[in-house]
């Protein structure tokens, strides 16, 4: 249940929910401090303005005199009703009662004067027993009455209790003031909770609602739309960058996408060529053809070649989707003069008759995969002196750069067109031909996209340039580990 | 498969003539070879350039044209074609089945489209049909030898006013030898035209037929259907004369 609500939902009702829970702590603890502060001073009040007046009446002059006795029971039964009626005002009430806590005298005379409670002997023997401080709150007909209990003793200071006297007044002033503050509270605790939750929910929405542009988004590309962006105002908070993150990540999927499709309708491309080839041919022939010799020989013949095409297209296709899964690196320590040395007498063999200059450089040991590095040499060499003529110059060599060791291959051939130049690497890529070319050259379009591949699975890169009719440089950079 | 249909005219002299723009050797070389075959006149260009001097040159009929070209791409060929303003039928060839390819190469201009690999004997069917569209076939919906009419339409043939009754393979065996007469078939080249290329019974089967038709068409030494003895057999209209 729970779960399946929203999240803007979820995070409103938690937000709510801890706020009203805050507000009524609050509340609640002001309220009842408040009541305790006002019913406190209200008692203490009391208790100051009772003390000099039935000091006066007890004991009159010998106030100072301590610890003696000074007036006795009877005295106290003399004097009570003058000392109940003088404690008494419109607020207060005075009762005095005597030792077993029998009613001495009342203070009310007055109509408007208040009712005095009838005294609670669990609190009157408290005071009786000498204690200074009774106070109580009693609850008549929704009304609270103070109620204050003084003992009343022989001499100032002495142990010997007479009597008591209970002071009464109703909290009616007190309860307006709590009731106006409650309101308040109330008041105030609701339009926070309502306007807190309304903000609150209106900044879960803003901050939900452009992830729910998110999630359009998302289903969107999910349906193939890959050019679809998410277009938020620009906002540094976590949102945005989500956003951010999320839009560079389609930004490469789409790119990776487009290139497979690029490469899948190339491929596609490359494959159906010689199948039409080979398919029209074979058509020909049984629909007659065959029974002409000439016809037979030319049309076998490029069937043949179609066929060595096709094969070869396949092996170069096996290479390239081997090496982008790229398991087969298998790397260990390569001495660049040794790896040479070793290579020259193959490389000029692939060169048939182009010289081949090496330019060695410093000793290096480095970590490649020597049947890799093999390939991408040879593979180099060999478009090289495809597009070079045959009294051409091959030239090789090596040196060693900040964290990487730079290979060059280069020839003083055709060169390659600057508009071909940044599209060579692509598969199946075949540059439009510079003029020196007598045909297009014959190849899967494959090598030099598998010659960046095997460079890539070393953690290398390559670079080309070239001038037209001057020739071209492959630089190779593999990092030294 | 068994369907034959040559709308080029055994009497007329001019061969109906097809220009082939293509780059990739094999294909050219088949188209040529096969068309020719068919008893189309045919010229190959390599590229776009040789390809648009050629088209305003010998003025073919119908032009068969490779989009991916070395210089240009052919779109861009056909536009070039229809703002001179010729109505030349124009079949286009692409390895690409994207439909925004096909809207393209016909928005370009081209009549028909076929994507690589085809069907030899689609192309065919659908050059008839260009040629037939644009009137530059002849029409020869009746084929006239000796005193055997046949016509393609009704599939009816008469010999000397009498209707004869020819089950279908007996009429297109019929047809293909009027179309081409003096050439010789094998056995195999008829069954593969005939019965399809990939049917697998033997070519006795051939014999049969043939002995079916010379039968219903009265053939007696010297005959108009001949046997060429070990190669197959062959039509001569004249010598029945």
């Amino acid at each position: 249940m729970w779960k399946g609500l929203s999240l803007r939902l979820r995070l409103t009702i938690v937000y709510a929910g801890l706020l009203a829970l805050l507000l009524t702590i609050l509340g609640a603890t002001f309220f009842v401090d408040t009541r305790n502060l006002l019913i406190e001073n209200t008692a203490s009040y009391i208790r100051a303005t009772a003390k000099p007046v039935i000091e006066h009446w007890l004991y009159g002059k010998k106030v100072s005199e301590k610890n003696r006795d000074i007036v006795s029971e009877d005295y106290l039964r003399k004097i009570a009703r003058f000392m109940a009626r003088d404690l008494t005002s419109r607020n207060t009430v005075a009762l005095v009662l005597d030792k077993r806590g029998k009613i001495l005298a009342i203070g009310k005379l007055l109509k408007e004067e208040p009712a005095p409670p009838s005294p609670d002997p669990f609190y009157y023997r408290q005071a009786l027993s000498g204690e200074n401080e009774v106070t109580y709150i009693l609850s008549k007909n929704d009304k609270h009455i103070l109620v204050i209990l003084i003992p009343l003793r022989s001499g100032p200071g002495s142990d010997r209790v007479l009597g008591a006297v209970q002071l009464s007044s109703p909290l009616a002033r007190v309860e307006a003031i709590l009731y106006r503050h409650g309101i308040t509270l109330a008041a105030g605790t609701i339009i926070t909770l309502l306007l807190g939750t309304i903000l609150g929910l209106l900044a879960i929405s803003s901050a939900l609602s452009e992830l729910r542009q998110m999630i359009v988004t998302c289903q969107n590309i999910t349906e193939g739309r890959l050019d679809q962006r998410i277009d938020l105002p620009a906002r540094s908070d976590e949102v945005g960058q989500l956003a951010e993150a999320f839009n560079k990540m389609v930004e490469r999927l789409e790119a990776a996408f487009s290139a497979q499709r690029r490469f899948v309708a190339s491929a596609a491309h490359e494959l159906r060529t010689p199948l039409t080839a080979i398919r029209g041919s074979l058509e020909v022939l049984l629909r007659g053809a065959q029974d002409d010799p000439g016809s037979v020989a030319t049309l076998c013949q490029g069937m043949y070649k179609e066929v060595v095409r096709l094969g070869e297209l396949c092996e170069k296709l096996l290479d390239l989707a081997r090496l982008e899964i790229s398991v087969n690196v298998c790397k260990e320590d390569v001495v660049l003069s040794d790896f040479f040395e070793s290579s020259l007498k193959q490389v000029k063999l692939i060169a048939s008759g182009r010289k081949v200059l090496l330019e060695k450089g410093p000793y290096v040991s480095l970590k490649a995969d020597p049947h890799l590095l093999k390939q991408i040499v040879f593979d180099l060499v060999q478009n090289a002196v495809q597009h070079t003529d045959e009294g051409g110059r091959l030239t090789l060599g090596w040196r060693l750069g900040v964290d990487a060791v730079q290979i060059w291959i280069e020839d003083n051939g055709y060169g390659i067109l600057p508009e071909d130049l940044p599209r060579i690497f692509e598969p199946f890529y075949r540059g439009k031909g510079v003029s020196g070319w007598k045909k297009r050259p014959e190849g899967s379009g494959l090598g030099l996209t598998l010659v960046k591949t095997m460079v890539e699975a070393h953690g290398g890169k390559i670079t080309v340039s070239s001038k037209v009719n001057e020739g071209t440089r492959f630089v190779i950079e593999l990092p030294y580990r | 498969m068994t369907r034959e249909g040559f709308d080029v005219s055994c009497g007329s002299s001019r061969k109906t003539q097809i220009l082939v723009i293509e780059d990739e050797d094999t294909i050219a070389e088949f188209l040529k070879t096969g068309l020719k075959y068919e008893g189309y006149g045919v010229t190959v260009a390599k590229d776009a350039v040789t390809g648009l001097d050629s088209a305003r040159e010998s003025n073919p009929d119908l032009i068969i044209l490779d989009i991916m070209l070395p210089d240009k791409d052919g779109f861009e060929v056909c536009r070039r074609l229809r703002r001179r303003g010729t109505s030349i039928p124009i079949l286009m060839l692409t390895a690409k089945k994207e439909i925004s390819d096909k809207v393209e190469g016909l928005d370009a201009g081209a009549d028909d489209y076929l994507t690589k690999p085809f069907s030899f004997e689609e192309l065919l069917a659908r050059i008839r049909a260009l040629l037939r569209r644009s009137g530059r076939a002849v029409k020869t919906t009746e084929l006239r030898v000796v005193d055997i009419v046949l016509n393609t339409e009704t599939r009816e043939v008469f010999k000397g006013g009498k209707r004869l009754t020819l089950t279908p393979r007996e009429f297109s065996l019929l047809e293909l030898f009027m179309r081409h007469p003096r050439r010789v078939f094998t056995r195999e080249t008829l069954l593969n035209r005939l019965w399809g290329y990939d049917y697998p019974g033997e070519t006795n089967i051939v014999d049969v037929h043939v002995s079916h038709l010379r039968n219903k068409l009265g053939d007696k030494p010297p005959r108009l259907i001949r046997t060429h003895y070990g190669v197959g057999y062959a039509f001569y209209p004249e010598e029945g004369d």
